[in-house]
């Protein structure tokens, strides 16, 4: 059953080479003769309205072809069918620092630069609202109108019975949890190249293609015909090689459709590529979070009920708004058995940049405060963490009290795995002083089985073709972000079809050519893109079966193919004949003759010259088997699609659509880190990280998954949030938003446990996603291991760290007596990380509340005008 | 301002180009060049995608003004890495490890790694982690790169063992 | 993002960048590693007519010894030139130890020491691009009237982050600075203002050129530590420097000289007054250090120019001045 040739076994990406090389084409690197670059020119107040925009002195700009605004694209789009609240550029306002207003078309970057300090727009500002809570309250200037108390979404489930939980409970926890906002980070800035060919009946502009670093191309070609007004099959969207998504780039974003209209109103090719602070603006992150959160458990530690509120700052626009405070809710259930569960999500508006998907969508805030509080519990029972965790274990098959179906789980494996590769029970609680170990679980998603446009549509197809050269071509829509979809794919069809990797080529990700997938995220791809690739790849083998076994005179059921051989069952396998051949052909000096197969090519005459001299065999090569096929029903093809099963598809109540997957990966981690009690700095030296993939396709990329996705919630817990000041971001960029660097980086053993799922490919499931929001959660309860605090704030930063730990040994409880004389929460200004009530904004004073431009130098309220500011204090 | 004759050594070949005094080394080799294999992924000088060599030192090219570079420079890019048109040892090995996985930052990180081991063949994983802690890499959480790199080395070792 | 336009100077002797300096003063901007005025022009933080290369100077470049006088380091040395100096490392210990620590391996190599002594002050609120800076006010530093920082004030708190001058100083450096009359030379200690926009003594047609170490201070004991965020790439949010010297080196008794410096949280790297008085002729134990510590603290003074609080940055120079005092005993 495991006796696997291709897949299983560790492969390089087989788009390694352009990789390292630098040979390999991201958006940025292609160009066209002719082609123009665009720059964006972006609001400078969080929330106003645009009352005239004066492009006059930008056109004039020897070198500007054109100046792109608003009402040249006034069209709705958005990824969600709910949420089409975007347009390419503002047509009447502006809701956030960083909006998108004009765009500059020029023959050079610098003088589109230039040429955007000359727009002049003239702005009537509105009240904006930066937090959450008070957005929630607001009783008009809406941030879009439709969207009453800037409330995006709001959701109320109720499943079980929570309320007699929490009351037949021995001990019920309590708390506020806070999450910063983070983003992606990714290391390619987003960039778009549009370009129109000329319609050879018409003579007029008509096809649009368009390369982009996108995860969603097909999205991409919807959104565009939205707004250009342009039948789809007038739109190719193309996605080169991209530099990471994590998210950002799972939906449409405004640089692409901007290029776009840029390109049709400047009749020539035009490039965007975002500065990396306007990646930063543009965002589509992970929002910052309020989790309010009740957990009751028995004596024996089984959960009785978990009561979650959750609020969402979501920024400006709804992006994937209404699904992230979806998941936050649907995945409490599929982790543990909780028998009763009550949620109350808020999505809000507020005048910030949009957050959207990122790795974990929905579930890792909510983890970091489901984890933390069930390891208070288990302490407060006096239960080890790994024991708590045991005695709420699912069992599947089963359905939760969401409706979650499960049928595959390998929690249980990973907890165990974790506990003895740490050495847990011979270490844990044995550390000194200021060192610590930390466990938590996660689980996510191996796709979403709804699709968001809701439809009966597959959500992936592939097509394969073999032509007479016996080489193998794959047409995948699967968009490789760097997670290695392209091999994922190319490693199935090689194992379906018994032949070597280095013999199949993926096309994949261009709408003209490629079978429609609906993207890359929810780690959806190798489920959905995986099984398509089977389908397909047993789809085209029955074909070559079929004529091998007419040529071996054998049933098709005894036809085997592996190792680019095909052979009768119960004959000796071609491996050891061709070898003995070939020992013979040695010791006689002669020249070896093996059919057709000379180092992976083919002789094509004289095989078939050779053909027509053999009878039957009980054995040929590929190519043979190919060709004889070939000679049957024409070439080659095969077809496969996948679309998840019904049953998989959730319960009927309103919003259950999110949530439900036909398959949920598991991760258990511990996290060993070490405090500094004087400073407050948090070191962690190694993560042990399990993670149930159902099987690993290629052990090499799993455990690379496992790695990033471990890493990236590290960053998330000790170094990464974004700062902002009424609205506007402090630190948009890489030098001020902390992605950690390889310094402070920490060993991370990968654990891969494989469950073998019944509907996976070969078993296969989710890998890339699952195990980050573990990580949080495991730093924090190893921190509290360590020196005994509980922090309820993320990122974990030194101040916070150091906070706690000093308001710990103020109230007396704790061990620490330093620094017991200080004010303690003077150096978080009187913010409890352990206890957070609301947001911490960056100090110091925005002197305007977003009035800012006011202070330009061609602006009257300069130095010498009577316009001046309160005075404040810090 | 006028562009002026800029003589520049990339990659052992001479090139004349004409260029603004203020277009940065990174701009000429991807644009005028198409020498695309160098990234940039920050406008802080912070990530190192850019990364060359400038007379066999890492250097970032998205901070370096193109005209400083003429006359008598000597610039290798990522293309200019592999051994003879195929890839040198380790970066067979950053696939084969899974160093590279969307490969964005990789060429910065090819750069840095030719010039670590340029200077210390037999590099500890110390010097390793401490090398590479210029270049921003957001996929892999450096961990597999150590492998390959290691792994290159333990073949190079073998290799001239034999 | 695309650099400003401007006309490209590149000199190749000291007399020819004073020549150019002379004919240009203020419209002039000198390049040296550029890690810092680069992407500051990406910024239009600097927009000068006329940028002056001088990494072509050769003399600029090296570091030098001369027995019975101390070291002579050009300006133009990368700092990873330190890092890889024995001699630095062995003598000036507290240079070497700052030098490892500024931003990362490939930015040493780029980097100058004279450019981290004459590194422009830092701000949030100030060091962010046109549009940015657009849209949130602009301040005193840089187009503007006011400061975000210290609301109501007319000073500029924007933040020294240079590694290396706290070291210098606590080394006795002086510095050599050419200009129209010939050079001229100073402490280093004078060279800085502590005024944000108006950060160091150096007129518009002059240029920093040597850097001189005191045989006097070589061998002296030291340590440097740095609160950063991360482990590389990260400018300093507070950095200690602590150098002296011991009757009887690293076990022997008490403190015959000693100098503490700090910087990242002023608009200078500063001399911490009284803590030599604290330290010479005292052994060196918690108690010496902690006192050091409470003094750096009372020095420091920290505004929201920078990530973390400033509260918890005042704090910290506390702990790292009394560590670093502990670390450099141990030698």
């Amino acid at each position: 059953m495991t006796d696997f040739s291709v897949i299983g076994k560790p492969v390089a990406l087989i788009d390694s080479a352009g990789k390292t090389s630098g040979q390999g084409k991201y958006a940025d690197d292609l160009s066209l003769p002719g082609m123009l670059i665009g720059k964006i020119l972006h609001s400078p107040y969080p929330h106003a309205l645009i009352k005239k925009i004066d492009t006059s002195r930008a056109e004039a700009v020897e070198g500007v072809v054109t100046v792109v605004v608003g009402p040249d694209a006034p069209n709705k789009y958005g990824i969600l069918p709910v949420g089409h609240d975007e347009t390419a550029l503002a047509v009447e306002k502006v809701r956030y620092v960083g909006d998108n207003v004009a765009c500059v078309v020029a023959i050079s970057e610098g003088i589109a630069e230039q040429a955007v300090e000359l727009i002049d727009v003239e702005y009537e500002l509105l009240p904006a609202w930066f937090d959450p809570e008070d957005s929630m309250k607001a009783e008009k200037d809406w941030i879009h109108e439709q969207r009453p108390f800037n409330i995006e979404k709001d959701y109320h489930h109720v499943f079980g019975d929570p309320d007699t939980g929490l009351v037949e409970a021995d001990l019920v926890a309590t708390n506020r949890f806070l999450a910063s906002e983070v983003t992606h980070a990714a290391m390619e800035p987003h960039c778009t190249l549009a370009s129109f060919e000329i319609d050879s009946q018409t003579g007029k502009p008509g096809r649009l293609t368009v390369w982009s670093s996108t995860q969603v191309p097909y999205y991409l070609q919807h959104k565009l015909s939205i707004v250009l007004d342009m039948p789809m099959a007038q739109i190719r969207v193309i996605k080169p090689l991209v530099g990471g998504g994590f998210g950002g780039k799972s939906e449409v974003i405004p640089l692409e459709i901007i290029a776009a209209v840029a390109a049709r109103k400047a009749q020539a090719p035009v490039k965007i590529t975002y500065t990396r602070e306007e990646v930063f603006w543009t965002h589509r992150g992970r929002p910052r979070t309020i989790i309010d959160l009740k957990t009751g458990v028995k004596k024996d530690g089984r959960i009785t009920a978990v009561a979650a509120r959750v609020i969402q700052d979501g920024g400006a626009y709804c992006s994937f708004g209404v699904v992230t405070i979806l998941y936050s809710g649907a995945l409490l259930g599929a982790l543990y058995d909780i028998p009763s569960i009550r949620y109350d999500g808020y999505r809000v508006l507020t005048n910030k940049p949009a957050c959207g998907a990122m790795r974990g969508h929905g579930t890792v805030n909510v983890r970091f405060a489901f984890e933390s509080q069930l390891d208070d519990l288990a302490h407060k029972l006096g239960i080890d963490p790994a024991v708590i965790r045991r005695r709420n274990l699912l069992k599947p098959p089963c359905i939760t009290v969401n409706n979650l179906r499960v049928q595959s789980y390998g929690l249980p494996e990973c907890i165990q795995q974790v506990i003895e590769r740490s050495g847990w029970m011979e270490r844990k609680g044995r550390l000194p002083q200021g060192r610590g170990l930390g466990l938590a679980c996660s689980h996510y998603v191996s796709g979403a089985a709804n699709s968001i446009i809701r439809s009966d549509m597959p959500h992936s197809t592939v097509n394969i073709k073999i032509d007479r050269d016996g080489g193998v071509v794959v047409y995948t829509g699967a968009s490789d972000i760097g997670q290695g979809s392209d091999t994922m794919v190319a490693q199935i069809v090689a194992e379906v079809l018994g032949i070597s990797l280095g013999r199949v080529r993926v096309v994949a990700a261009d709408t003209d050519l490629t079978p429609i997938d609906i993207g890359s995220y929810s780690s959806r791809v190798t489920f959905m893109n995986g099984n398509a690739s089977m389908r397909a790849a047993d789809d085209v083998k029955k074909k070559i079966v079929a004529a091998a076994a007419r040529k071996m005179m054998c049933s098709p059921n005894d036809v085997i193919m592996r190792q680019d051989m095909v052979w009768k069952r119960d004959t000796p396998e071609p491996g050891t004949q061709v070898r003995q051949q070939a020992e013979l052909a040695a010791e006689k000096g002669s020249v070896q003759e093996v059919s057709g197969r000379v180092e992976g090519q083919i002789l094509r005459g004289s095989l078939q010259q050779k053909r027509k001299e053999e009878g039957p065999k009980d054995q040929m090569s590929f190519e043979e088997a190919v060709v004889s096929a070939i000679d049957f029903s024409g070439a080659l093809t095969g077809t496969g699609s996948y679309a998840p099963p019904k049953d998989a598809r959730g319960g009927a109540f309103k919003g259950s659509g999110v949530g439900p997957s036909p398959a949920y990966s598991y991760s258990a981690q511990i996290a060993e880190v070490s405090v500094d009690e004087e400073t407050g700095i948090v070191t962690v030296h190694k993560v042990w990280a399990a993670h149930d993939c159902g099987r690993a396709l290629n052990p090499v990329s799993v455990e690379g998954q496992i790695i990033g996705s471990v890493w990236m919630g590290l960053g998330q817990a000790l170094e990464e949030e974004m700062v902002w000041k009424d609205g506007l971001l402090m630190n948009a960029g890489l030098l001020e938003y902390r992605s950690p660097s390889a310094s402070e980086s920490p060993e991370v053993e990968p654990i891969i446990v494989e469950s073998v799922d019944p509907e996976g490919p070969f078993g296969a499931k989710e890998a890339s996603e699952g195990s980050l929001a573990a990580t949080i959660p495991a730093i924090a309860n190893a921190i509290f291991d360590a020196v005994g605090v509980r922090l309820r704030e993320a990122p974990f930063t030194p101040e916070r760290v150091l906070a706690a730990i000093r308001s710990k040994g103020a109230n007396g409880n704790g061990q620490s007596q330093a620094q017991s004389k200080d004010r303690p929460l003077q150096i978080t200004r009187g913010f409890d990380p352990s206890a957070p009530k609301t947001f911490r904004e960056h100090g110091g004073l925005l002197w305007f509340k977003g009035k800012g431009p006011e202070r330009h130098p061609q602006d009257p309220a300069r130095r010498g005008n009577p316009a001046h500011p309160e005075a404040g204090a810090d | 301002m006028k562009k002026e004759l800029i003589e520049i050594r990339v990659n052992g070949r001479n090139h004349e180009v004409a260029a603004e005094p203020n277009v940065l080394l990174l701009d000429l080799l991807r644009q005028e060049l198409r020498l695309t294999g160098s990234k940039r992924g920050c406008d802080e000088s912070s990530c190192g995608a850019c990364t060359v060599l400038v007379d066999g030192v890492p250097t970032l090219s998205c901070t370096m003004l193109a005209a400083s570079c003429a006359g008598g420079s000597e610039v290798v890019t990522v293309e200019g890495i592999a051994d003879h048109g195929a890839l040198s040892a380790f970066q067979k090995a950053y696939g084969e490890w899974g160093g590279a996985q969307c490969g964005y930052c990789t060429p910065g990180f090819m750069v840095t790694v030719r010039a670590l081991l340029d200077r210390n063949p037999e590099p500890t994983e110390e010097d390793i982690r401490h090398a590479l802690s210029g270049n921003l890499c957001r996929c892999t959480g450096y961990n597999q790169m150590y492998q390959a790199i290691k792994a290159a080395v333990a073949a190079e070792q073998e290799r001239h063992g034999q | 993002m695309s650099l400003p336009t401007f006309k490209l100077l590149r000199p190749r002797t000291i007399e020819e960048a004073v020549g150019f300096l002379a004919a240009h003063g203020a419209a002039l901007q000198i390049l040296a590693g550029g890690t810092d005025l680069i992407p500051s022009m990406k910024q239009r933080l600097f927009t000068p007519p006329v940028v002056m290369d001088i990494r072509g100077i050769e003399e600029l470049r090296g570091i030098y010894v001369t027995p019975g006088i101390g070291v002579e380091i050009g300006a133009l040395t990368p700092l990873s030139a330190i890092e890889d100096s024995a001699f630095m490392r062995r003598h000036y210990r507290v240079l070497y130890e700052a030098a490892i620590t500024v931003a990362s391996p490939i930015l040493r190599n780029m980097g100058t020491i004279g450019g981290n002594i004459c590194l422009d002050t830092r701000c949030l609120w100030y060091n962010q691009s046109l549009q940015w800076r657009r849209s949130c006010g602009f301040c005193i530093k840089k187009d503007g009237d006011l400061c975000h920082v210290a609301p109501g004030g007319s000073t500029c708190w924007a933040v020294f982050s240079g590694d290396t001058p706290p070291a210098l100083l606590c080394l006795g450096a002086e510095i050599e600075i050419a200009g129209p009359s010939g050079m001229r030379r100073i402490a280093l200690k004078d060279f800085y203002t502590n005024i944000g926009d108006a950060r160091c003594k150096l007129e518009s047609n002059e240029m920093l050129t040597r850097i001189f170490l005191p045989e006097t201070t070589s061998g002296w004991m030291g340590s440097y530590m740095k609160l950063r965020v991360r482990g590389s790439i990260d400018y300093p949010l507070a950095g200690v420097a602590v150098a002296f010297r011991k009757n009887g080196g690293p076990i022997g008794g008490p403190i015959e000289d000693a100098q503490v410096a700090i910087t990242a949280v002023n608009p200078a790297p500063l001399l911490v007054p009284g803590a030599a008085h604290a330290l010479i002729g005292k052994q060196i134990n918690e108690h010496t250090a902690s006192v050091v510590g409470e003094l750096a603290a009372k020095t420091a003074k920290p505004l929201t120019t920078s990530a973390l609080t400033p509260e918890y940055r005042r704090d910290m120079i506390r702990v790292f001045a009394k560590r670093a005092v502990l670390a450099a005993a141990q030698g």
